[in-house]
């Protein structure tokens, strides 16, 4: 006890020595942002940071043996909040919360860039479908919107386009098609439309993904048939569906499983091009 | 006299015609010292270079001669290895293979034409110097006159970069603790990956799966680093660099077993040239560079007045490194995601078949396309994080184009120029497995050590055509010393060039080189700790010329062999109130000499010892065939004790001999048999480190012999441990276990 008094002194009293205080600004909004910024700030015994959100000022003290400023606003670069020694990563203020989007210290102009290409990236994937002028390119369509929303993990969104795709299969006029296809449309359609109710009816991922698998064969044999002008990849993971392996359909090459989302992104491989 | 000068002038004439024009001599003086450095806040011993970590950096342009001379004051023998050049084979810097170490006090000098351009690097091939000190960029530069010369790529500002990590553990210690599966590492990562993480993450049942499989909890590395170093620097700056410019980055990672992902807070990273060879430009948002690998990469500064974080984070993400390119504010780059290491536990226990194989579930994996790594974290929206639902719609966005992110594999290597081998060449063809036992930290290539084999014979002149499978849980960077192989990646007649391959568990890569450098050269896996472990091979040509740095040849190769196969030593002792508990042990890869007692504290207790001396058998390990001795002294008026088999036994005094057997059960728990010369039999079950909580460890043994043991260790610090246990020969106990 008396040992631990007397260290628990000697500590407090070094800690006086090496402190420094100095105050320094930083980029924030609100109360929100004061509770991250400090968070990220502090360090036991070696670093204290004090934020207000009127100032923008903060009062940071430090051991200066045991850390220095530029650490302790690289921490909190990193938590989302520019200063003048650090502008935090696109991604991380992004990520903050809508009230913690406070008007950044640096330019945007790589900002808007990225954007734009995500912008430019969509557009053309838009132009790529609708160039295809097959009676069923919505059908397709709207099955990707499903396969992409089952990748992303999100239910509900899958839910939503498989709602889509049920209206877009319902709407397809049969007599259009050509022969072959529409064979293959009589004999897939009933069990098209029970796999995309079943999704349709659930939010639940694991649920949507076994019914997935069966609607991916029957979309299979029908893109098959329909000759589309961009080549469809037809993938497979053989550790979906517990080991039984499951297919589905991309237009692009590279693996993004939607079996199993982020958990294992990048499981599988290309089985047949259908060109 | 006049006759003497004439001659004289002869001589150099011919001397610099043989040269040819422009090939000049370049020579560096380097001498290797003992150093104190403090990279984590403590003192510690490393290795300097003319004074200085990383060694300095050598510069020379094709054509020249380079001229190397090392000076050794160090205590022990040093080498120096040409990681990635063309040079006649003494000048290789193999001890044991290609010269004898450099003594201490000695100079030598290595001499060689420069024949190639390109980032490479250099390191001691000697023991785990590499590890403490010993290795530095060398860079071969493109002669502009050069018809490969590549404008906008070759012209830029250049910066050598080499990575490496620091540990405070002396690197000796690290490799026997690592043979030990000693996991104190393990603790300071926070990867121990106990049943009590297991249930908080949900996963009780996949841990328990693992058990069952007999393995071992995994990590993507296997040392725990202090601090990670950019050209010997954690953070450092170059603020020459405007917005606008250019910059080449010519990177080696000189880790000892450190893979880095290498990431840039100012955009893309174009991939300009790998392992010294030029490559197709690719632009890519982030690559791994597998130890001992090379890229050259080419970055832009966006914006004035700031400055941008150019990102080494290792494999296992515990720590990073940066370097900052230009003037000004810092931009940094977002950190890598922890890695969720039960993700990565769920999908081994799916793949490992239960006799320890691999079954990669038919799907023909190669050149890094399918990275491990990405089960353990997540790249899209939806990661099971419930709080993604609230996001709003923009931030969808960035995580939408974090799903689009570029990663470099060797399928996106091209080489520039056709690299086809001649066709009509006779083509050798070798097939090896890269094996390996966690438990026991053996690395091997078919089960076998280099100590296990002889080398394999090459013709010159032949095509060499080598396929590599990974049936090891871990990824290995194979290096081939001396040539250039190429990659068969799909890019048929432009497959890239390499010398280290980077093959992920259950991989399957070819790679083929003309055998054009007649020597003696290793083929080993450059993680520093598999190499010394023993997963290392030779190619030696037919008849080759002697090499005049290595007279006896034969007695060197038996020398290189012991050197990965050396004997560890681990011992502990808990000193317990009711007695001292413990054992001592000398393993290698395939022999296991241990001895444990257990000594009470007065006559009543006893006192007694068992010694095996065992051979592991098989790949896995799991059967160990051995003899032993046990002593024991106890006085107990002469009672006798009886086992379940009815055998009598005075525990009073006994001697007796044995031959057993220890068999590694699912859930690791070691079943051993054993016959003594007095005609008892016994059995027994035991395991001693079933990880209950981060630090927390459970052992239990119960046996025929009606003799049983329970009790819990907490681990304090690597030497040393609080423990309980109740035994029933000498009841409770508290104490403290020490270590080594």
């Amino acid at each position: 006890m008396a040992i631990s008094v007397l260290l628990s002194f000697a500590e407090g009293n070094a800690q006086t020595k090496n402190f420094r205080s100095e105050s320094v600004k930083i980029y924030g909004n609100c109360a929100m942002c004061e509770k991250t910024i400090e968070k990220a700030g502090n360090l036991n015994k070696k670093a204290t940071v004090d934020w207000d959100k009127n100032t923008k000022m903060a009062i940071i003290s430090y051991d200066s043996l045991a850390t220095s400023k530029g650490e302790i606003l690289k921490r909190i670069a990193l938590a989302g909040y520019d200063s003048d020694l650090f502008f935090a990563p696109d991604d991380t203020y992004a990520n903050l919360p809508e009230c913690c989007q406070y008007e950044r210290a640096k330019k945007k102009a790589h900002n808007m860039e990225s954007h734009d290409m995500q912008m430019a990236k969509d557009h053309s994937h838009h132009i790529a479908m609708t160039q295809d002028k097959n009676a069923l390119s919505s059908v397709f369509e709207d099955y990707f919107s499903v396969k992409d929303a089952l990748v992303g993990t999100d239910g509900s969104l899958a839910s939503n386009k498989a709602e889509k795709l049920l209206k877009s299969v319902s709407e397809v006029e049969m007599d259009k098609l050509p022969m072959d296809v529409h064979m293959v449309w009589m004999k897939v359609l009933k069990d098209l439309k029970v796999d995309i109710g079943n999704i349709v009816a659930t939010k639940e991922v694991g649920d949507q993904r076994v019914y997935f698998k069966s609607l991916s064969k029957n979309m299979f044999e029908l893109i098959k048939v329909s000759k589309l002008e961009t080549p469809v990849y037809y993938q497979f993971c053989p550790m979906a569906d517990g080991g039984n392996g499951a297919n589905w359909l991309s237009l692009e090459e590279g693996i993004k499983n939607p079996y199993y989302g982020s958990q294992m992104l990048s499981c599988g491989k290309t089985v047949e091009t259908i060109k | 006299m006049t006759n003497y000068k004439y001659c004289l002038a002869v001589f150099i004439l011919i001397l610099s015609n043989f040269f040819g024009h422009g090939q000049n001599v370049v020579r560096y003086d380097l001498t290797v010292t003992d150093t104190i450095v403090n990279f984590s806040g403590k003192e510690k011993r490393a290795i300097a270079v003319n004074g200085q970590i990383p060694m300095p950096t050598l510069t020379f342009t094709e054509g020249d001669i380079a001229e190397i001379v090392v000076h050794n004051r160090l205590k022990e023998g040093t080498s120096l290895h040409w990681h990635g050049v063309y040079l006649p084979n003494k000048e290789d810097g193999v001890p044991f293979l290609t010269q004898m170490p450099i003594a201490p006090n000695t100079t030598h000098t290595y001499r060689f034409p420069i024949i190639q351009n390109g980032t490479h690097w250099y390191h001691s091939h000697s023991g785990l110097q590499e590890q403490i000190g010993m290795y530095g960029s060398l860079i071969l530069k493109k002669k502009e006159t050069d018809p490969t010369f590549r404008e906008g790529i070759d012209d830029l500002p250049t910066v050598p970069v080499i990575l490496s990590e620091w540990t405070d553990i002396k690197p000796e210690n690290v490799h026997r603790m690592l043979h030990n599966a000693n996991d104190w590492g393990g603790i300071k990562k926070g990867t121990v990956q106990s049943y009590s993480e297991a249930i908080k993450a949900g996963h009780f049942k996949t841990k328990l799966e693992n058990e069952w499989k007999r393995m071992l909890a995994m990590d993507v590395s296997d040392v725990y680093y202090d601090k990670f170093l950019i050209n010997g620097k954690n953070e450092s700056q170059l603020s020459q660099f405007k917005a606008g410019d250019k910059v080449r980055l010519r990177i080696a990672n000189g880790g000892a077993s450190s893979y880095f992902w290498l990431s840039y807070a100012g955009g893309k990273i174009t991939v300009v040239a790998n392992d010294g060879n030029d490559v197709e430009p690719v632009e890519v948002d982030r690559l791994i560079i597998g130890v001992s690998e090379t890229y050259d990469v080419v970055v832009n500064i966006p914006q004035e007045d700031t400055a941008y974080e150019f990102l080494a984070t290792p494999e296992d993400r515990t720590k990073s490194a940066s370097i900052y390119l230009g003037n000004g504010t810092i931009q940094l780059k977002s950190r890598m995601p922890k890695l969720k290491y039960f993700e990565g536990m769920k999908m081994m226990n799916g793949m490992m078949n239960m006799d320890g194989s691999m079954d990669d579930m038919g799907m023909d994996m190669s050149l890094q396309k399918m990275d491990m790594n990405t089960v353990m974290y997540p790249e899209v929206t939806g990661s099971g994080d419930k709080k993604m639902d609230h996001k709003m719609d923009h931030e969808n966005h960035t995580m939408e184009a974090n799903a689009e992110l570029v990663t470099l594999n060797y399928g996106m290597l091209k080489a520039p120029h056709p690299t086809t081998l001649p066709k009509d060449a006779p083509v050798k063809e070798l097939r090896f497995e890269l094996t390996g036992n966690m438990n026991r930290y053996v690395w091997s290539m078919d089960n076998k050590v280099l100590s296990e084999t002889d080398k394999i014979l090459i013709k010159k002149g032949e095509n060499v055509r080598i396929t590599l499978y990974n049936g090891s849980m871990m990824r290995h960077p194979m290096h081939l010393h001396g040539h250039d192989f190429r990659v068969l990646n799909g890019q048929e007649e432009y497959a890239p060039l390499k010398n280290v391959l980077d093959i992920m568990p259950m991989e399957t890569d070819t790679i083929e080189f003309q055998a054009n450098a007649e020597g003696d050269w290793f083929f080993h896996c450059h993680i520093l700790y598999h190499m010394m472990a023993g997963m290392n091979r030779v190619f030696s040509y037919e008849e080759q010329a002697p090499n005049p740095y290595l007279p006896n040849k034969e007695w060197a190769y038996k020398k290189l062999q012991k050197e990965s196969n050396k004997f560890h030593f681990m011992a502990e002792n808990d000193f317990a109130s009711n007695g001292n508990d413990g054992r001592a042990m000398l393993q290698n890869t395939r022999w296991s000499i241990g001895t444990e007692w257990r000594l009470g504290y007065h006559d009543d207790h006893g006192y007694e010892s068992e010694t095996h001396i065992g051979r592991y058998i098989g790949k896995n390990q799991w059967f160990m065939p051995f003899v032993g001795f046990d002593w024991r002294y106890r006085k107990s008026e002469g009672s006798v004790e009886k086992n379940i088999f009815g055998q009598g036994n005075t525990k009073d005094t006994r001697a007796v001999a044995s031959l057993g057997a220890e068999y590694t059960l699912p859930l690791l728990v070691t079943l051993q048999g054993e016959v003594f010369t007095d005609g008892n039999i016994r059995f027994q079950l035991m395991r001693e480190d079933i990880p209950v909580s981060p630090r927390l460890r459970w052992a239990f043994m119960v046996n025929t012999d009606k003799e049983y043991m329970t009790g819990f260790k907490y681990i304090v610090t690597r030497n040393l441990g609080i423990s309980t246990h109740y035994d029933s020969d000498m009841g409770l106990g508290f104490g403290a276990t020490l270590n080594y």
